[in-house]
């Protein structure tokens, strides 16, 4: 009992001696990051998993619900999808766009997308107005999905909905602007 | 020669009663008219504000020639000598009570011997509605004076504004827009529609994942489904019973014309084309509609009969016709001018009438669009856009007047008066 208390006693006074006389050591590289972390409120968002991706390994987890992981995985999958630009007035697929579609066929065709509903969204520029600009938006939606059908998709897996000039990724009077705005972009649903 | 003078005599009052001639000169006798101010509410600013609505009302009606100098006196002075020349001085007062209420009192003398000739007192509840005491003064003052009415300055005008991507509220307002009161928010709330000539309801879309046309009651606050479609619901016109609507509907994502009866549920579709129809308007008997259609590879205005198949081109100018109002035989349009995909673009108003082809131009320059008739057909309302300004116009195709309103706010995504 008594060589119990001892050992104990001494290890408390070498902790106790430790704390307060040896420089605090100081992690370089997480402090870097919680900084780099900070800074990314103002700028560009840093990556914090550089390290995971070159780690060998096979399916990832955590606590994050399956809900949440499946939506991770579509907003994923939406991100990549390309996007479809229109001339000014018009809703056939312009021949430069034609990759852009057969890419997001097979896209949507893979494995991890071949269950989803593809939304498809049409959307103008401002110069139209009123009803003819939303009609204009649905038969941009219209043209892809009859395109997406070609290569496979079955229509009973796409929904299309025109968002007019209601929806533009861009608002300046020039255009560049308009013509971005000028397009048809997929959302995935589950 | 009898026969000839009687046939003459005939088409004169032909062309006098078609809106689309434009009268480029007439006698003008219209009664002079000058302003006074003795208000004792608001500041400078306030003041100001109050005075340019007036003035604007009095020049809109085009049954005056307005002297728009702003002068003051007291409510209770004598009218200056000065103002003589004028056959008429009308003197009014703002003033406010408790409650934010506000008064507008408004008395009119006849000039050359200055004598009062008519006098009137209004109130408002909340002093934000001060357009419909000015609105409603002019309208008073007008018939008092024996002038045709210009009762349509107190309908509401009911718009939809975008407030954010995919996201556009309604509100109703004065014909000038300065008064606004949010009714629908949330989400994306758009084309909203007169339900009744007495304005007790609209009709509009809510876009969701699926768009879905709903009645709501302005006094109420209640609204009900009316329908829903794929792709694309907008009702475009109400039957003067309302019991008819004109819908754009897109089963299929196809854009077809379609009149829904609310009183047996049976919808017909009336356009039969593969590309767009849009913009149904009721024509005179409300058996034949005007519309919008790509068929000619660009926006274009169009008529047809409902229940038959065939469709007549209505217009022959312009490359971009996309947007069209109607009242019996008439339809006033907007029309690109230039053919310019990427620079400035001029858009006009033009006004034609399914009986003749005569056409007039409303608008020389600037974008001009959303026109819309008021409902008795005498006057257009139209957006402009001008030298990166704003403004609601207004039309008085029997004068021959127009007068513009500047507006501020966010963009307008469609408007019914």
């Amino acid at each position: 009992m008594k060589k119990n208390i001892f050992i104990l006693a001494v290890a408390a006074a070498l902790l106790a001696t430790g704390c307060s006389q040896k420089e605090p050591e100081v992690d370089m590289t997480q402090q870097n990051g919680a900084n780099a972390a900070a800074g990314s409120a103002n700028g560009a968002a840093s990556s914090v998993d550089g390290g995971l991706d070159t780690i060998q390994g096979s399916v990832e987890s955590s606590n994050l619900t399956s809900e949440e992981a499946k939506m991770a995985k579509i907003h994923e999958i939406e991100a990549t999808a390309k996007k479809i630009y229109f001339d000014f007035d018009k809703y056939n697929i312009r021949p430069d766009q034609q990759a852009n579609v057969d890419e997001d066929a097979e896209l949507f065709m893979s494995p991890e997308a071949k269950d989803l509903t593809v939304k498809i969204e049409g959307n103008c520029d401002e110069w139209g107005t009123d009803e003819y600009n939303y009609a204009l938006g649905l038969k941009r939606a219209k043209t892809v999905r009859d395109a997406l059908a070609l290569k496979g998709i079955p229509e009973s897996r796409m929904v299309m909905v025109s968002y007019g000039e209601s929806n533009p990724v861009c608002t300046e009077h020039t255009q560049e602007c308009w013509a971005k705005n000028r397009r048809v972009e997929f959302k995935l649903l589950p | 020669m009898k026969r000839f003078f009687v046939m003459l005599f005939a088409a004169l009052s032909l062309m006098a009663s078609d809106a689309t001639l434009e009268i480029v000169k007439s006698a003008d006798n219209r009664p002079h008219i000058a302003v006074e101010d003795s208000s004792i509410f608001g500041n400078e600013t306030t003041r100001i504000k109050l005075f340019k609505l007036l003035i604007g009302d009095l020049k809109v009606t085009a049954h005056f020639k307005v002297d728009d100098t702003r002068r003051f006196a007291g409510y209770n002075t004598l009218v200056d000598p000065m103002l003589k020349s004028n056959d008429y001085v009308l003197r009014y007062r703002f003033k406010e009570a408790d409650r934010q209420q506000l008064y507008m009192d408004v008395k009119l003398f006849k000039m050359p011997s200055s004598r009062p000739v008519y006098e009137r007192s209004y109130k408002v509840a909340n002093r934000a509605r001060y357009p419909f005491l000015i609105h409603q003064a002019v309208i008073d003052l007008n018939d008092f004076l024996g002038m045709p009415s210009v009762a349509w300055m107190r309908r509401y005008v009911v718009f939809s504004e975008y407030v954010a991507p995919r996201r556009a509220d309604i509100l109703i307002a004065d014909y000038t827009l300065t008064y606004r009161k949010r009714l629908v928010s949330g989400g994306l709330n758009i084309f909203p529609k007169w339900a009744d000539g007495a304005q007790k309801g609209i009709y509009y879309t809510r876009l969701g994942n699926r768009p879905v046309l709903y009645y709501y009651n302005i006094y109420t606050g209640k609204r009900r489904r009316v329908l829903s479609s794929d792709g694309m619901l907008v009702c475009s016109d109400v039957s003067r019973d309302g019991s008819r609507l004109l819908l754009t509907m897109a089963p299929g994502g196809q854009p077809d014309i379609y009149e829904y009866n609310l009183r047996t549920g049976v919808k017909q579709r009336v356009t039969f084309y593969g590309g767009i129809d849009v913009s149904a308007q009721y024509l005179e008997n409300e058996r034949q509609i005007v519309f919008v259609s790509d068929r000619l590879g660009f926006p274009n205005i169009f008529s047809g009969t409902i229940g038959r198949r065939g469709v007549r081109q209505l217009v022959f100018h312009g490359r971009n016709n996309n947007a069209c109002s109607a009242h019996g035989h008439y339809v006033v349009y907007s029309s690109r001018e230039t053919d310019n995909a990427f620079g400035r673009n001029t858009f006009n108003l033009y006004l034609i009438s399914t009986r003749s082809d005569y056409i007039r131009r409303l608008t020389a320059s600037g974008v001009n669009q959303f026109p819309k008739f008021s409902r008795d057909g005498e006057t257009v309302m139209y957006l402009k856009h001008f030298a990166g300004e704003s403004a609601l116009g207004i039309i008085r195709l029997d004068y021959n007047e127009g007068y513009l309103f500047p507006l501020k706010g966010k963009r307008i995504q469609s408007i019914d008066w």
